[in-house]
Protein backbone atom coordinates (compact mmCIF):
# COMPACT_ATOMS: atom_id res chain seq x y z
CA UNK A 1 0.00 0.00 0.00
CA UNK A 2 1.26 3.56 -1.33
CA UNK A 3 2.88 5.31 2.35
CA UNK A 4 0.89 8.84 3.24
CA UNK A 5 3.84 11.73 4.02
CA UNK A 6 2.30 15.48 4.74
CA UNK A 7 4.56 18.52 4.75
CA UNK A 8 4.28 21.41 6.27
CA UNK A 9 6.51 23.96 5.14
CA UNK A 10 6.09 27.76 4.49
CA UNK A 11 8.48 27.61 1.56
CA UNK A 12 6.42 26.74 -1.60
CA UNK A 13 9.41 25.92 -3.42
CA UNK A 14 10.63 23.77 -0.95
CA UNK A 15 7.28 22.11 -0.32
CA UNK A 16 7.90 21.45 -4.53
CA UNK A 17 11.09 20.08 -4.32
CA UNK A 18 9.83 17.90 -1.48
CA UNK A 19 7.15 16.95 -3.04
CA UNK A 20 9.09 15.66 -6.15
CA UNK A 21 11.56 13.74 -4.71
CA UNK A 22 9.29 11.88 -2.43
CA UNK A 23 6.33 10.59 -5.23
CA UNK A 24 9.47 9.96 -7.70
CA UNK A 25 9.77 7.58 -4.58
CA UNK A 26 6.38 6.19 -4.67
CA UNK A 27 4.79 8.28 -2.24
CA UNK A 28 1.74 10.09 -1.74
CA UNK A 29 2.36 13.53 -0.52
CA UNK A 30 0.34 16.10 0.89
CA UNK A 31 1.33 20.02 2.38
CA UNK A 32 -0.08 22.98 3.60
CA UNK A 33 2.19 26.21 4.70
CA UNK A 34 0.09 27.65 7.67
CA UNK A 35 0.96 26.25 11.32
CA UNK A 36 -2.17 27.28 12.51
CA UNK A 37 -4.40 24.64 10.38
CA UNK A 38 -1.83 21.73 10.81
CA UNK A 39 -3.51 19.44 13.71
CA UNK A 40 -6.72 19.37 11.90
CA UNK A 41 -4.67 18.89 8.74
CA UNK A 42 -2.96 15.89 10.33
CA UNK A 43 -5.90 14.48 12.29
CA UNK A 44 -8.32 14.72 9.56
CA UNK A 45 -6.25 12.07 7.26
CA UNK A 46 -3.43 11.13 9.47
CA UNK A 47 -0.01 10.14 6.89
CA UNK A 48 2.55 7.55 7.55
CA UNK A 49 5.11 10.28 8.51
CA UNK A 50 5.32 13.96 8.85
CA UNK A 51 7.70 16.67 7.44
CA UNK A 52 8.02 19.39 9.59
CA UNK A 53 9.42 22.77 10.06
CA UNK A 54 9.84 24.94 12.65
CA UNK A 55 9.33 28.40 11.33
CA UNK A 56 5.92 28.36 10.51
CA UNK A 57 3.30 31.38 10.22
CA UNK A 58 0.97 31.61 13.34
CA UNK A 59 1.84 28.72 15.05
CA UNK A 60 5.74 27.03 15.35
CA UNK A 61 6.58 23.90 14.29
CA UNK A 62 7.65 23.19 17.94
CA UNK A 63 4.13 23.82 19.39
CA UNK A 64 2.42 21.49 16.90
CA UNK A 65 4.69 18.61 17.65
CA UNK A 66 3.89 19.09 21.15
CA UNK A 67 -0.04 19.37 20.41
CA UNK A 68 0.52 15.98 17.98
CA UNK A 69 2.60 13.79 20.61
CA UNK A 70 -0.52 15.05 23.00
CA UNK A 71 -3.60 14.03 20.60
CA UNK A 72 -4.69 10.68 20.87
CA UNK A 73 -4.38 8.78 17.44
CA UNK A 74 -1.60 10.52 16.19
CA UNK A 75 0.81 10.89 19.22
CA UNK A 76 3.14 8.49 17.60
CA UNK A 77 3.18 10.16 14.10
CA UNK A 78 6.64 9.68 12.88
CA UNK A 79 7.71 13.28 12.45
CA UNK A 80 11.24 14.57 10.93
CA UNK A 81 11.90 18.20 11.61
CA UNK A 82 13.53 20.31 9.05
CA UNK A 83 14.62 23.55 10.17
CA UNK A 84 17.58 26.06 9.12
CA UNK A 85 18.03 26.46 12.87
CA UNK A 86 20.81 24.28 13.49
CA UNK A 87 21.71 25.07 16.96
CA UNK A 88 22.20 22.71 19.86
CA UNK A 89 19.62 24.01 21.86
CA UNK A 90 17.06 23.60 19.20
CA UNK A 91 17.61 20.22 18.66
CA UNK A 92 17.33 19.86 22.17
CA UNK A 93 14.25 21.63 22.36
CA UNK A 94 12.94 19.32 19.58
CA UNK A 95 14.19 16.32 21.38
CA UNK A 96 12.20 16.89 24.47
CA UNK A 97 9.32 17.62 22.37
CA UNK A 98 9.49 14.36 20.59
CA UNK A 99 11.07 14.55 17.26
CA UNK A 100 11.81 11.50 15.81
CA UNK A 101 14.29 13.14 13.65
CA UNK A 102 15.83 16.36 13.40
CA UNK A 103 17.47 17.50 10.00
CA UNK A 104 19.20 21.19 8.80
CA UNK A 105 18.75 23.28 6.34
CA UNK A 106 20.31 22.81 4.01
CA UNK A 107 19.78 19.14 3.27
CA UNK A 108 21.06 16.40 0.82
CA UNK A 109 18.47 15.32 -1.31
CA UNK A 110 19.82 11.92 -0.78
CA UNK A 111 20.57 12.28 2.69
CA UNK A 112 16.82 13.39 3.19
CA UNK A 113 15.00 10.20 1.03
CA UNK A 114 17.31 7.72 2.80
CA UNK A 115 16.12 9.16 6.40
CA UNK A 116 12.52 8.95 4.96
CA UNK A 117 12.54 5.17 4.12
CA UNK A 118 15.08 4.46 7.12
CA UNK A 119 11.86 5.92 9.31
CA UNK A 120 8.93 4.14 7.50
CA UNK A 121 10.69 0.76 8.05
CA UNK A 122 11.09 1.26 11.49
CA UNK B 1 69.76 49.95 38.66
CA UNK B 2 67.11 52.47 37.72
CA UNK B 3 68.86 55.61 38.18
CA UNK B 4 72.00 54.17 36.19
CA UNK B 5 69.26 54.67 33.50
CA UNK B 6 68.82 58.15 33.91
CA UNK B 7 72.89 58.71 33.34
CA UNK B 8 72.22 57.27 30.46
CA UNK B 9 68.94 59.07 28.55
CA UNK B 10 71.00 62.10 29.88
CA UNK B 11 73.47 61.25 27.45
CA UNK B 12 71.58 60.37 24.71
CA UNK B 13 69.06 63.72 24.70
CA UNK B 14 72.43 65.44 24.93
CA UNK B 15 73.83 63.96 21.84
CA UNK B 16 70.49 64.20 20.11
CA UNK B 17 71.03 68.19 20.76
CA UNK B 18 74.78 67.82 19.53
CA UNK B 19 75.80 69.45 22.56
CA UNK B 20 79.19 68.31 24.39
CA UNK B 21 79.34 67.60 28.05
CA UNK B 22 80.91 70.44 28.41
CA UNK B 23 78.92 72.77 26.77
CA UNK B 24 75.45 70.74 28.76
CA UNK B 25 77.59 71.03 31.71
CA UNK B 26 77.43 74.81 31.35
CA UNK B 27 74.00 75.28 30.56
CA UNK B 28 73.39 73.22 33.66
CA UNK B 29 75.56 75.05 35.99
CA UNK B 30 77.26 72.14 36.65
CA UNK B 31 81.14 71.14 36.73
CA UNK B 32 81.98 68.82 33.20
CA UNK B 33 83.56 66.13 35.30
CA UNK B 34 80.47 65.93 37.57
CA UNK B 35 77.85 65.62 34.59
CA UNK B 36 80.50 62.89 33.11
CA UNK B 37 79.39 60.61 36.41
CA UNK B 38 76.35 61.58 36.19
CA UNK B 39 76.01 60.24 32.35
CA UNK B 40 78.00 57.24 32.44
CA UNK B 41 75.69 56.29 35.93
CA UNK B 42 78.05 56.97 38.80
CA UNK B 43 76.36 59.35 40.25
CA UNK B 44 72.18 59.33 41.32
CA UNK B 45 70.82 62.93 41.14
CA UNK B 46 67.25 64.52 41.74
CA UNK B 47 65.47 67.03 42.39
CA UNK B 48 67.28 70.64 41.37
CA UNK B 49 70.30 69.51 39.50
CA UNK B 50 67.90 67.01 37.77
CA UNK B 51 65.66 70.32 36.63
CA UNK B 52 68.87 72.07 35.50
CA UNK B 53 69.97 69.43 33.21
CA UNK B 54 66.00 69.09 31.89
CA UNK B 55 65.94 72.27 31.41
CA UNK B 56 69.16 72.94 29.68
CA UNK B 57 68.19 69.55 27.04
CA UNK B 58 64.90 71.66 26.86
CA UNK B 59 62.69 68.41 27.74
CA UNK B 60 60.49 67.97 30.70
CA UNK B 61 61.98 66.19 33.64
CA UNK B 62 59.74 63.55 33.54
CA UNK B 63 60.82 62.29 29.89
CA UNK B 64 64.36 61.79 31.91
CA UNK B 65 62.59 59.90 34.83
CA UNK B 66 59.59 58.13 33.27
CA UNK B 67 62.21 55.28 32.43
CA UNK B 68 62.10 54.25 36.18
CA UNK B 69 58.66 54.01 35.79
CA UNK B 70 57.29 50.71 36.29
CA UNK B 71 53.83 50.86 34.80
CA UNK B 72 55.65 52.41 31.69
CA UNK B 73 57.96 49.72 31.58
CA UNK B 74 55.65 46.74 32.25
CA UNK B 75 53.16 48.55 28.80
CA UNK B 76 55.90 48.28 27.11
CA UNK B 77 56.77 44.64 27.62
CA UNK B 78 52.95 43.79 26.82
CA UNK B 79 53.64 45.28 23.87
CA UNK B 80 56.84 43.17 23.03
CA UNK B 81 54.96 39.94 23.97
CA UNK B 82 51.67 40.67 22.15
CA UNK B 83 54.01 39.39 18.92
CA UNK B 84 56.26 36.59 19.74
CA UNK B 85 56.70 36.10 16.39
CA UNK B 86 58.75 39.34 16.47
CA UNK B 87 62.38 38.94 17.82
CA UNK B 88 62.36 42.13 20.37
CA UNK B 89 65.11 42.99 22.71
CA UNK B 90 62.98 41.72 25.81
CA UNK B 91 65.93 41.73 28.02
CA UNK B 92 66.73 45.38 27.21
CA UNK B 93 63.43 46.97 27.66
CA UNK B 94 64.47 49.18 30.47
CA UNK B 95 67.60 50.63 28.67
CA UNK B 96 65.06 51.25 25.59
CA UNK B 97 63.01 53.35 27.88
CA UNK B 98 66.04 54.94 29.54
CA UNK B 99 67.41 55.84 25.65
CA UNK B 100 64.39 56.77 24.08
CA UNK B 101 61.41 57.59 26.71
CA UNK B 102 59.17 58.89 24.44
CA UNK B 103 59.01 55.85 21.35
CA UNK B 104 58.37 53.94 24.91
CA UNK B 105 55.53 56.13 25.70
CA UNK B 106 54.32 55.66 22.32
CA UNK B 107 54.64 52.21 22.17
CA UNK B 108 52.76 51.51 25.39
CA UNK B 109 50.23 53.96 24.13
CA UNK B 110 49.55 52.18 21.10
CA UNK B 111 49.62 48.71 22.75
CA UNK B 112 46.57 50.33 25.31
CA UNK B 113 45.04 51.45 22.10
CA UNK B 114 45.25 48.15 21.03
CA UNK B 115 43.11 46.84 24.11
CA UNK B 116 40.87 48.63 23.66
CA UNK B 117 40.23 47.85 20.10
CA UNK B 118 39.83 44.95 21.44
CA UNK B 119 37.28 45.16 23.29
CA UNK B 120 34.95 47.05 21.46
CA UNK B 121 35.69 44.39 18.84
CA UNK B 122 34.59 41.99 21.58
CA UNK B 123 31.56 44.37 21.93
CA UNK B 124 30.78 44.62 18.12
CA UNK B 125 30.90 41.08 18.21
CA UNK B 126 28.34 40.32 21.07
CA UNK B 127 26.04 42.59 19.70
CA UNK B 128 26.17 41.06 16.60
CA UNK B 129 25.03 38.09 18.13
CA UNK B 130 22.38 39.94 19.57
CA UNK B 131 20.91 41.76 16.55
CA UNK B 132 17.49 40.46 15.68
CA UNK B 133 17.83 41.62 11.89
CA UNK B 134 21.47 39.40 11.51
CA UNK B 135 19.31 36.15 12.71
CA UNK B 136 16.49 36.80 11.08
CA UNK B 137 18.56 37.42 7.52
CA UNK B 138 20.45 34.33 8.25
CA UNK B 139 17.49 32.46 8.38
CA UNK B 140 16.12 33.87 5.23
CA UNK B 141 19.73 33.42 3.56
CA UNK B 142 19.68 29.54 4.76
CA UNK B 143 16.15 28.78 3.68
CA UNK B 144 16.44 30.59 -0.17
CA UNK B 145 20.16 28.68 -0.25
CA UNK B 146 18.05 25.06 0.90
CA UNK B 147 15.80 25.41 -2.04
CA UNK B 148 18.31 26.06 -4.68
CA UNK B 149 20.28 23.00 -3.26
CA UNK B 150 17.04 20.94 -3.32
CA UNK B 151 15.94 22.06 -6.81
CA UNK B 152 19.33 22.49 -8.31
CA UNK B 153 19.96 18.75 -7.07
CA UNK B 154 16.56 17.88 -8.71
CA UNK B 155 17.30 19.28 -11.87
CA UNK B 156 20.65 17.56 -12.28
CA UNK B 157 19.91 13.66 -11.43
CA UNK B 158 16.81 14.01 -13.23
CA UNK B 159 17.33 14.32 -16.76
CA UNK B 160 14.31 12.12 -18.18
CA UNK B 161 12.01 14.46 -16.59
CA UNK B 162 8.92 16.12 -18.84
CA UNK B 163 10.22 19.22 -19.88
CA UNK B 164 7.11 21.34 -18.36
CA UNK B 165 8.35 20.25 -15.44
CA UNK B 166 11.64 20.87 -15.81
CA UNK B 167 11.14 24.48 -17.09
CA UNK B 168 9.09 24.84 -13.90
CA UNK B 169 11.64 23.83 -11.27
CA UNK B 170 13.89 26.11 -13.49
CA UNK B 171 11.78 28.93 -13.15
CA UNK B 172 11.65 28.10 -9.39
CA UNK B 173 15.30 28.08 -9.15
CA UNK B 174 15.75 31.55 -10.87
CA UNK B 175 12.92 33.33 -8.73
CA UNK B 176 14.91 32.05 -5.60
CA UNK B 177 18.37 33.00 -6.62
CA UNK B 178 16.49 36.48 -7.20
CA UNK B 179 15.70 36.56 -3.50
CA UNK B 180 19.04 35.58 -2.66
CA UNK B 181 20.67 37.90 -4.15
CA UNK B 182 17.62 40.91 -2.76
CA UNK B 183 18.45 39.04 1.04
CA UNK B 184 22.54 39.48 0.37
CA UNK B 185 21.48 43.17 -0.28
CA UNK B 186 19.53 43.94 2.30
CA UNK B 187 21.98 42.48 4.65
CA UNK B 188 24.75 44.85 2.79
CA UNK B 189 22.72 47.85 3.33
CA UNK B 190 21.58 46.96 7.10
CA UNK B 191 25.38 47.03 7.97
CA UNK B 192 26.47 49.66 6.22
CA UNK B 193 27.31 51.75 9.07
CA UNK B 194 26.15 55.53 8.84
CA UNK B 195 27.61 58.58 11.37
CA UNK B 196 24.52 58.05 13.80
CA UNK B 197 25.01 54.24 14.18
CA UNK B 198 28.55 54.65 14.54
CA UNK B 199 27.46 57.04 17.75
CA UNK B 200 25.05 53.70 19.03
CA UNK B 201 26.77 50.58 18.36
CA UNK B 202 29.16 50.94 21.52
CA UNK B 203 26.38 53.50 23.17
CA UNK B 204 26.50 50.98 26.21
CA UNK B 205 26.95 52.07 30.04
CA UNK B 206 30.33 50.85 31.73
CA UNK B 207 27.91 48.98 33.97
CA UNK B 208 26.44 47.37 30.70
CA UNK B 209 29.97 46.49 29.50
CA UNK B 210 30.88 45.33 32.76
CA UNK B 211 28.26 42.79 33.21
CA UNK B 212 28.21 41.43 29.56
CA UNK B 213 31.93 40.94 30.08
CA UNK B 214 31.29 38.92 32.63
CA UNK B 215 28.42 37.49 31.58
CA UNK B 216 25.73 39.05 33.97
CA UNK B 217 27.37 37.40 37.10
CA UNK B 218 30.50 39.23 38.96
CA UNK B 219 31.90 36.68 41.30
CA UNK B 220 34.01 38.49 42.72
CA UNK B 221 31.50 40.76 44.25
CA UNK B 222 29.86 37.83 45.42
CA UNK B 223 32.09 36.19 46.99
CA UNK B 224 33.39 39.28 48.38
CA UNK B 225 36.57 38.90 46.80
CA UNK B 226 36.65 42.48 45.48
CA UNK B 227 34.45 45.69 47.00
CA UNK B 228 32.43 47.97 44.97
CA UNK B 229 35.58 50.52 45.10
CA UNK B 230 37.64 47.50 44.06
CA UNK B 231 35.86 46.99 40.74
CA UNK B 232 35.57 50.33 39.99
CA UNK B 233 39.50 51.15 40.96
CA UNK B 234 40.11 48.36 38.55
CA UNK B 235 37.25 50.14 35.43
CA UNK B 236 39.21 53.43 35.52
CA UNK B 237 35.80 55.14 34.41
CA UNK B 238 35.67 58.60 33.18
CA UNK B 239 33.76 61.15 36.14
CA UNK B 240 31.08 61.29 34.54
CA UNK B 241 30.35 56.82 34.76
CA UNK B 242 31.94 56.47 38.06
CA UNK B 243 28.55 57.50 40.12
CA UNK B 244 26.29 55.59 37.42
CA UNK B 245 28.42 52.78 37.88
CA UNK B 246 28.62 53.04 41.38
CA UNK B 247 24.89 53.04 42.23
CA UNK B 248 24.74 49.99 39.65
CA UNK B 249 27.48 48.07 41.62
CA UNK B 250 25.78 48.75 45.21
CA UNK B 251 22.29 47.25 43.42
CA UNK B 252 24.15 44.28 42.28
CA UNK B 253 25.74 43.60 45.75
CA UNK B 254 22.92 44.19 47.34
CA UNK B 255 21.08 41.56 45.43
CA UNK B 256 24.00 39.12 46.37
CA UNK B 257 23.78 40.06 50.00
CA UNK B 258 19.99 39.46 50.46
CA UNK B 259 20.33 36.23 48.11
CA UNK B 260 23.28 34.73 48.44
CA UNK B 261 24.23 32.64 45.27
CA UNK B 262 24.77 29.13 46.79
CA UNK B 263 21.60 29.21 49.21
CA UNK B 264 19.74 30.38 46.82
CA UNK B 265 21.08 28.05 43.81
CA UNK B 266 20.04 25.15 46.09
CA UNK B 267 16.51 26.66 46.79
CA UNK B 268 16.13 27.26 43.42
CA UNK B 269 17.18 23.94 42.50
CA UNK B 270 14.12 22.19 45.18
CA UNK B 271 11.39 24.13 43.65
CA UNK B 272 12.80 24.03 39.93
CA UNK B 273 13.79 27.51 39.36
CA UNK B 274 10.38 28.82 39.72
CA UNK B 275 10.45 32.34 40.62
CA UNK B 276 6.93 32.69 42.10
CA UNK B 277 8.02 29.75 44.42
CA UNK B 278 11.34 30.95 45.11
CA UNK B 279 9.33 34.59 46.47
CA UNK B 280 7.31 32.57 48.54
CA UNK B 281 10.23 30.43 49.89
CA UNK B 282 12.35 33.25 50.92
CA UNK B 283 9.42 35.54 51.70
CA UNK B 284 10.59 38.03 49.37
CA UNK B 285 9.00 39.95 46.60
CA UNK B 286 8.94 38.88 42.75
CA UNK B 287 11.25 41.49 41.77
CA UNK B 288 13.83 40.65 44.07
CA UNK B 289 13.84 36.85 43.08
CA UNK B 290 13.61 37.63 39.00
CA UNK B 291 16.90 39.98 39.29
CA UNK B 292 18.60 37.53 41.22
CA UNK B 293 17.36 34.54 38.12
CA UNK B 294 18.69 36.82 35.59
CA UNK B 295 22.17 37.23 37.47
CA UNK B 296 23.19 33.29 37.99
CA UNK B 297 26.78 32.01 37.28
CA UNK B 298 26.61 29.70 33.35
CA UNK B 299 26.62 26.36 34.13
CA UNK B 300 25.01 23.55 32.52
CA UNK B 301 22.60 23.10 35.30
CA UNK B 302 21.37 26.11 35.83
CA UNK B 303 18.91 27.56 33.44
CA UNK B 304 19.69 30.61 31.23
CA UNK B 305 17.38 33.41 32.35
CA UNK B 306 17.00 37.57 30.48
CA UNK B 307 15.27 40.01 31.81
CA UNK B 308 13.82 43.60 30.62
CA UNK B 309 12.64 46.11 33.03
CA UNK B 310 10.66 48.91 31.52
CA UNK B 311 8.56 51.71 32.70
CA UNK B 312 4.80 52.57 31.69
CA UNK B 313 6.01 54.45 28.43
CA UNK B 314 7.87 51.04 27.55
CA UNK B 315 10.97 52.97 27.80
CA UNK B 316 13.73 50.08 29.02
CA UNK B 317 15.57 51.03 32.44
CA UNK B 318 17.25 47.69 32.26
CA UNK B 319 17.95 44.63 30.06
CA UNK B 320 19.53 41.47 30.30
CA UNK B 321 19.58 39.69 26.86
CA UNK B 322 19.59 36.46 25.45
CA UNK B 323 21.34 35.13 22.24
CA UNK B 324 17.87 33.83 20.47
CA UNK B 325 15.88 37.09 22.37
CA UNK B 326 17.45 40.56 21.80
CA UNK B 327 16.22 43.18 23.33
CA UNK B 328 15.80 46.89 22.09
CA UNK B 329 17.93 49.14 24.17
CA UNK B 330 15.26 52.69 23.90
CA UNK B 331 11.77 50.87 23.64
CA UNK B 332 10.02 49.81 20.07
CA UNK B 333 10.15 46.18 21.17
CA UNK B 334 6.56 44.12 20.89
CA UNK B 335 4.04 45.29 22.01
CA UNK B 336 2.32 42.36 22.60
CA UNK B 337 4.60 40.89 25.06
CA UNK B 338 3.77 40.46 28.03
CA UNK B 339 5.32 42.81 30.25
CA UNK B 340 3.16 45.66 28.96
CA UNK B 341 -0.06 44.09 29.58
CA UNK B 342 1.58 43.43 33.09
CA UNK B 343 1.43 47.57 34.00
CA UNK B 344 -2.31 46.93 33.53
CA UNK B 345 -2.84 44.50 36.30
CA UNK B 346 -0.05 46.04 38.87
CA UNK B 347 0.97 43.36 41.49
CA UNK B 348 -0.61 40.48 39.58
CA UNK B 349 2.15 38.17 38.19
CA UNK B 350 1.20 37.03 34.33
CA UNK B 351 3.03 33.55 33.27
CA UNK B 352 2.78 33.52 29.74
CA UNK B 353 5.31 31.04 26.77
CA UNK B 354 6.09 33.56 24.08
CA UNK B 355 6.38 31.30 20.40
CA UNK B 356 8.61 33.61 18.22
CA UNK B 357 8.30 33.44 14.36
CA UNK B 358 11.72 31.89 14.44
CA UNK B 359 10.45 28.85 16.09
CA UNK B 360 12.30 30.17 19.72
CA UNK B 361 10.15 29.46 22.71
CA UNK B 362 10.68 31.30 25.84
CA UNK B 363 8.28 30.56 29.59
CA UNK B 364 8.17 34.31 31.07
CA UNK B 365 7.18 35.72 34.15
CA UNK B 366 5.99 39.56 34.15
CA UNK B 367 4.87 41.57 37.16
CA UNK B 368 4.22 44.91 37.31
CA UNK B 369 4.60 46.95 40.64
CA UNK B 370 4.35 50.69 41.79
CA UNK B 371 7.23 52.95 42.75
CA UNK B 372 5.21 55.69 43.93
CA UNK B 373 1.19 55.26 45.08
CA UNK B 374 -1.29 57.34 43.45
CA UNK B 375 -1.36 61.28 44.81
CA UNK B 376 -4.32 63.48 44.32
CA UNK B 377 -3.47 64.70 41.23
CA UNK B 378 -0.73 62.20 40.18
CA UNK B 379 -1.72 58.90 38.90
CA UNK B 380 0.84 55.91 40.38
CA UNK B 381 4.66 55.75 39.07
CA UNK B 382 4.69 52.21 38.08
CA UNK B 383 7.76 49.84 36.66
CA UNK B 384 7.18 46.02 35.26
CA UNK B 385 9.96 43.27 34.72
CA UNK B 386 9.88 40.70 32.52
CA UNK B 387 11.78 37.19 33.44
CA UNK B 388 12.19 34.67 30.40
CA UNK B 389 14.30 31.74 29.58
CA UNK B 390 14.55 29.24 26.68
CA UNK B 391 15.24 26.19 29.32
CA UNK B 392 11.57 26.61 29.88
CA UNK B 393 12.35 22.23 30.84
CA UNK B 394 14.08 22.42 33.53
CA UNK B 395 11.37 24.51 35.71
CA UNK B 396 8.04 22.40 36.92
CA UNK B 397 5.86 21.07 34.24
CA UNK B 398 2.90 22.94 35.19
CA UNK B 399 4.71 26.34 34.80
CA UNK B 400 5.55 26.02 30.96
CA UNK B 401 2.82 23.28 30.15
CA UNK B 402 -0.45 24.47 31.25
CA UNK B 403 0.93 28.55 30.89
CA UNK B 404 -1.10 30.37 28.04
CA UNK B 405 0.90 30.48 24.38
CA UNK B 406 1.60 33.90 22.38
CA UNK B 407 2.65 34.33 19.13
CA UNK B 408 4.83 37.15 19.51
CA UNK B 409 7.51 39.12 17.96
CA UNK B 410 11.05 40.88 19.06
CA UNK B 411 10.21 43.68 16.90
CA UNK B 412 8.14 44.78 14.04
CA UNK B 413 10.79 45.19 11.63
CA UNK B 414 12.15 41.97 11.87
CA UNK B 415 9.24 40.36 12.47
CA UNK B 416 7.43 38.19 10.15
CA UNK B 417 4.36 37.88 11.48
CA UNK B 418 2.79 39.94 8.25
CA UNK B 419 -1.14 39.64 9.38
CA UNK B 420 -0.24 40.78 13.05
CA UNK B 421 -2.74 43.30 14.27
CA UNK B 422 -0.38 44.78 16.51
CA UNK B 423 1.79 45.93 13.48
CA UNK B 424 3.24 49.65 13.74
CA UNK B 425 6.87 49.10 11.41
CA UNK B 426 6.89 47.17 7.75
CA UNK B 427 9.24 44.05 8.10
CA UNK B 428 12.76 44.54 6.46
CA UNK B 429 12.83 41.54 4.91
CA UNK B 430 10.20 41.27 2.68
CA UNK B 431 11.42 38.50 0.34
CA UNK B 432 9.09 36.28 2.01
Amino acid sequence: MQKRISIIEDEPFIIEALSFLLEREGFAVSSISDGADALTFITTSPPDLLILDIMLPNVSGMKILEDIRKTSGIEKLPVLMLTAKGQKKDRLAAEQAGVSLFMTKPFSNTELIANVHEMLQG
Amino acid sequence: MAGALLGTRIRENRKALQLSQKDLAQAAGLSASYLNLIEHNKRGIAGKTLNAIARALQIDPTDLTEGMNQALLDRVRTAAMRNNQLRTERDRIEEFAARFPGFARLIARQSDQIDVRDEQFAILSDQLKHDPYFAEAMHLLLSNITTIRATSDILATNSDMPPAMSQKFIANLAAEAAKLSKTAEDIFDHFEPTAEEHVSSLDMSAFEVLLEQNRYYLETLENGDQSVDDILNNLKLSDDDIDATRASLHSYAEMAQHLPIEPFIATAKKVNFDAIALAETFSTDLMAICFRLAHLPTKPDLPTFGLIQSDASGAVLYRKQLNSFSLPRYGGACPLWPVYRSLSQPLQPIRAMLDMPMGDRFHTISFAYPTQPARIGMPAVTEAIMLFTPDYAMLPRVAHDQTPQLDVGLQCTVCSRMDCSARREAYLLTNK
